[in-house]
């Protein structure tokens, strides 16, 4: 999970160049082993996918490509022969025009309580597309420690943007980014507690939020370009997966914001997946079938800045 | 026509059985002479008749929390009431086509949510409530299925007016077909005469009409195709009539370790290779179907078992994400949803929570009869040729409080519909679908268990044998315990230390050997009943390879062993074990079908009864014994081998050594000999084809053949101990080579992290 990052400069356009390798080592040989894999960035209204591929070591049986119900782009991996490791590595180039929202005329945005009202009633598409973001999720349940730190930000008839806005900066300030202390199994409760968590912690507490208030919100899973310290060189495999979230708005359609970093929009980010919390898009999940054994996990990133090409 | 009757329902509401003007209504004729006056003692023998029953079916052992504090299962049996709902034929017409349409219109809604999802564009159902179930499976959404539902079950309940209401839909797995099924054939055992009399529809055809519409949806119309049902094994509460339907339907129970997924289809491990399936009937609920595709299924079901069948290689019955429609926010949607996708109305109202119930009378063995509310759960099979509904159902009693969806009371009842067979609907044409004949076909898991089984059962025997011999020995003459200076003491503790699967001698042991003897016996006891638990266990889930008297024999070792333990039990318990265990042997040998199946079974019983041999032997004769305590010692070992007859027969004269060996090792016509046992094993192993097995055997088989050194050196007959080592090490090894070749594969799945 990546750290917050340094104040950044928003440019027009952006190319990054995308490498994820997630590395799986077992004590003894795995019989089976499946996987799906949420490796591929999808196309977006503001981000192109020039290339991407998902190279597996050391090879496999099945591989399936597919659009998930939530339009991204799942590789599902068979190995049905002794192994005693598996790399998966994504690698993609994508081309980002980040969006323009000011912040600063946020009355283009209609309030907060009756975009929640129109997805209560809603009908045919929206209903279709939107609707499932509105459902509180197992990563994502409604507390009262969390309407404690939040609920007072839902001002009735305040915009829906000013709330993401202000919702972004309490959950930045509130919480303590700390990658020690929370992994993909950690309940929200706990986090709400520890007041620390990793970027999915915060994602999934922003979501808990706005879902709880009745708005339609998802998880977003891509990379962050971080910079290195300065005067330093930046490292191999140092940047680390992201998530931050997509908030519906009926006028605006779906904006980014991103808790960990308090960025609206985001602004060196890179796209994935998306669903309804981290178990709908996690990079890489799976099972094994094989004698008991040990198993490692090791996992590197690196988002690298490219040249526009004309 | 209420004269006589011993029934009374309450006043001011409907009642199944007795009309407001207190005439039994027509339908209930045939039996509401029970009802009377002067028959509670026969109906009471008629429940003790269906409790037998279905005890014998595993209701009694099989039901919930296997594994008690003893290692024995508990027991929580459900009650069949010999008293039935009986509905009239017309009435149950309406009720088989209100199911009909719930069938149709399920499905409909079904296809509706996963595809082009009108409903939620329309309003009719919210989609935010909808992804809130925590039943909507996302990834079943876009997928195309031959079929969602194949089976479809409707809890039913009548109100106090009289009308039906609809409770609810089970479209997920639902449970209940085979509790139906198997509470008739106790009821047509029980209640045979008014059955008959009333012309109660039968269910017979209900197997084959499920088979033949799971047969349906193989991929590719394969002619040749096989189904198993897929079933949440002994530890999931409706194992019971998980393995009763799939043995009705002849067709294999594989539990999840039994499937793999490979390109796309689904593989069944069978003894030598992996064999294709085309069609699972599931009875585990989607969220332990597949791991990769639902967070909560952790390490159960069968990994990719929904990518095989949305890439059309595999069909589910029920389709992955058919448990979406059972929940409350589809089901207020229902009339509506009908209406917009059918353009019909529902036939039947929904039930609501202030809707009072009707009564129907239940057989109370203390008071005699009472008004009791229930609900009636419908059964609907989808096929080609449409929807099948059951006619007949089951009943389950509701206690004061209880939701109709939950009833607590363990109080079945058997709904029959009267005036209605035998007739057309029960006389129906009936074609077999073409099915792989299963008799060579033996899951590993399978194999696995029978083997166990039948060690367990030798050695639950062999331990029980041991304590019953030495017991009765010290019974019959407490001065034993003196006797050649204690050698008999010696002789007995190690004959049960061997039985216990022990060495020989307890090397740390300080107490006097009578203290020991006793501490011994105690944990023979324990070792049998410990043996019972994993004989119970291993045989429950293999009980459609075993006999049906088998399961009865089952049920009354859970009962004898929890016996065992108690502070009083006699030798006479044990006996009582014995002869349950001989039963159990017996059906072995006599009622199981002579297949890889058996020989497993059997592998497992001569491997253990050859290796308890050997330490007996090396426990007692191969130890020098005092003058005086050798008969004793050589009796009790004679005797435990259930060989002292034939000794006695044969030889007439004072214990010989190398007549003593002749008969126990290397005649090979003494069921319990060691030669006898090496033979069936090496006809076992042959038969599999397998020549390492058949080495190891011969190797076993060679050791028999040298004569006995008779020395004694260091207090230990040296001759008999290399014997005992020569015979043993090759049996070991084939056990452990049993296990490898033949069992050992990895079928538990592994989360992969996540980060």
């Amino acid at each position: 999970m990546s750290s917050p990052a340094a104040d950044v400069v928003p440019g027009p356009e952006l190319r990054f160049e995308v490498v994820h390798r997630t590395e799986y080592r077992y004590g003894k040989p795995m019989v089976d082993g499946y996987t799906v894999a949420h490796l591929l960035p999808r196309d977006t209204p503001w981000q192109t996918v020039e290339t991407s591929e998902v190279l597996v070591e050391p090879g496999y049986d099945e591989r399936t490509e597919h659009v998930d119900a939530f339009g991204n782009r799942a590789i599902r991996l068979g190995v049905h022969r002794p192994h005693d490791h598996l790399v998966l590595t994504g690698r993609s180039t994508v081309r980002v025009r980040v969006p323009v929202i000011d912040l600063h005329q946020p009355a283009g945005s209609p309030p907060w309580d009756e975009v929640a009202a129109l997805l209560r009633a809603a009908r045919g598409d929206i209903a279709v597309e939107v609707g499932s973001f509105v459902a509180a999720t197992g990563s994502t349940p409604v507390s009262a420690e969390l309407d404690e730190l939040t609920g007072d930000l839902f001002v009735p008839g305040r915009p829906l943007l000013d709330v993401v806005a202000q919702l972004s900066a309490r959950i930045h300030t509130a919480l303590e980014f700390d990658p020690a202390f929370s992994d993909v199994s950690t309940p929200l409760t706990e986090v709400l507690r520890a007041r620390r968590g990793v970027c999915q912690d915060f994602a999934h507490l922003m979501l808990a939020a706005l879902r709880g208030h009745g708005l339609a919100a998802r998880y977003v899973s891509g990379y962050l370009e971080t910079d290195p310290p300065p005067g330093q060189p930046k490292l191999a495999g140092t940047d680390a997966s992201h998530a931050w979230c997509g908030v519906w708005d009926p006028v605006l359609g779906w904006f980014d914001v991103d808790p960990t970093n308090d960025q609206l929009p985001p602004r060196r980010h890179v796209t994935c997946a998306w669903g309804r919390d981290y178990f709908d898009v996690a990079p890489v999940r799976g099972v094994v079938i094989g004698p008991v054994a040990s198993q490692s996990l090791r996992v590197g990133v690196d988002v690298t800045a490219l040249t526009v090409s004309p | 026509m209420t004269e006589g009757l011993r029934y009374r329902p309450a006043e001011g509401r409907f009642d199944e059985a007795v009309a407001p003007d207190g005439a039994v209504r027509p339908a209930w004729r045939s039996v509401a002479g029970l009802l009377a006056e002067g028959r509670r003692g026969e109906l009471l023998e008629r429940q003790r008749q269906a409790d037998r029953m279905l005890d014998a079916e595993g209701a009694g052992h099989l039901v919930h929390d296997l594994g008690g504090a003893t290692g024995l299962p508990a027991s929580t049996p459900w009650r069949l009431d010999p008293v039935p709902i009986v509905l009239g034929e017309e009435e149950f017409d309406l009720l088989a086509a209100a199911v009909e349409q719930r069938s149709r219109a399920l499905e409909a809604v079904l296809i509706d949510l996963h595809g082009p999802r009108r409903l939620l564009r329309e309003g009719i159902i919210p989609a935010g409530a909808l992804a809130a179930t925590s039943a909507l499976r996302m990834s079943a959404i876009g997928q195309s299925v031959p079929r969602w539902l194949v089976h479809h079950a409707v809890d039913v309940v009548r109100a106090a007016d009289g009308s039906w209401r609809v409770v609810g839909d089970l479209t997920d797995s639902p449970t209940g077909l085979g509790y139906a099924l198997l509470n008739r054939s106790v009821m047509a055992r029980v209640m045979a005469d008014p059955l008959r009399e009333s012309s109660t529809a039968a269910l017979v055809q209900a197997p084959t009409v499920l088979r033949r519409a799971l047969a349906a949806l193989a991929p590719g119309g394969r002619a040749d195709s096989r189904t198993v049902v897929l079933s949440g094994g002994p530890d999931h509460p409706s194992y019971v009539e998980q393995s009763y339907l799939a043995v009705q339907m002849g067709l294999h129970l594989a539990e999840g370790a039994d499937l793999v997924v490979r390109q796309h289809r689904v593989w069944l491990r069978a003894l030598d290779a992996l064999e294709p399936i085309d069609v699972v009937y599931r009875r585990v609920d989607d969220r332990g179907l597949d791991p990769l595709e639902v967070r909560a299924a952790g390490t159960q079901g069968v990994p990719a078992i929904t990518w095989a069948a949305r890439a059309g290689g595999v069909a589910l019955a029920n389709a992955f994400g058919s448990g979406v429609v059972e929940s409350t926010v589809v089901g207020d949607g229902m009339a509506d949803a009908a209406r917009l996708l059918l353009g019909e109305e529902l036939l039947l109202p929904a039930w609501r929570a202030s809707d009072d119930l009707a009564t129907t009378p239940l057989f109370d063995t203390a008071t005699g009869f009472v008004p009791c509310r229930v609900v009636v759960r419908l059964h609907a099979v989808i096929g080609p040729s449409g929807v099948w509904v059951l006619p007949g159902g089951a009943g389950r009693v509701l206690r004061d409080g209880d939701h109709p969806a939950e009833p607590t009371a363990q109080r079945a009842k058997d709904v029959w519909v009267a005036g209605a067979g035998p007739s057309t609907r029960t006389r129906a044409p009936v074609v077999v679908p073409a099915q792989v004949d299963f008799g060579g076909s033996v899951p590993k898991r399978v194999a696995d268990s029978l083997y166990w089984t039948g060690r367990a059962a030798e050695r639950a025997e062999v331990a029980a044998r041991a304590a019953r011999v030495v017991e009765g020995q010290l019974d019959q003459d407490p001065d034993l315990v003196s006797v050649g200076d204690g050698g008999w003491v010696r002789g007995a503790t190690a004959l049960l230390r061997a039985a216990q699967g022990l060495s020989p001698v307890d090397a740390t042991a300080t107490a006097p050997w009578v203290d020991r003897l006793a501490a011994e016996s105690a944990a023979t006891r324990a070792v049998i009943v410990e043996q019972l638990g994993s004989l119970v266990r291993e045989g429950s889930s293999v009980r459609q390879f075993l006999s049906s008297t088998t399961g009865r024999v089952l049920g009354r070792l859970t009962r004898v062993g929890s016996d065992l333990l108690r502070a009083d039990a006699a030798v006479d318990d044990l006996d009582m074990l014995l002869v349950d265990l001989a039963a159990l042997a017996g059906l072995a040998m006599e009622s199981t079908v002579r297949g890889p199946a058996w020989r497993f079974l059997d592998l497992g019983r001569r491997l253990e009864r050859a290796l308890a041999l050997l330490g007996a032997v090396e426990a007692t004769v191969g130890a020098e014994i005092d003058g005086p305590a050798v008969q004793p010692v050589v009796e009790a070992l004679l005797a435990a081998n259930e060989s002292l007859v034939a000794y006695r027969r044969r030889y007439r004269s004072e214990i010989e050594l190398d007549a003593l060996v002749d008969l126990l090792v290397r005649d090979d016509t003494n069921p319990r000999g060691l030669a006898f046992q090496l033979d069936r094993i090496r006809e076992h192993v042959s038969s599999l084809g397998w020549p390492e097995g058949v080495a190891l055997v011969d190797a076993a088989a060679r050791a028999l053949l040298a004569g006995v050194d008779p020395a004694v050196v260091g207090g230990r007959r040296v001759g008999l101990d290399a014997l005992v080592l020569a015979a043993r090490g090759p049996l070991l090894e084939l056990d452990a080579a049993v296990v490898v070749r033949w069992f050992a594969d990895p079928v538990n799945p592994v989360p992969m992290g996540q980060r």
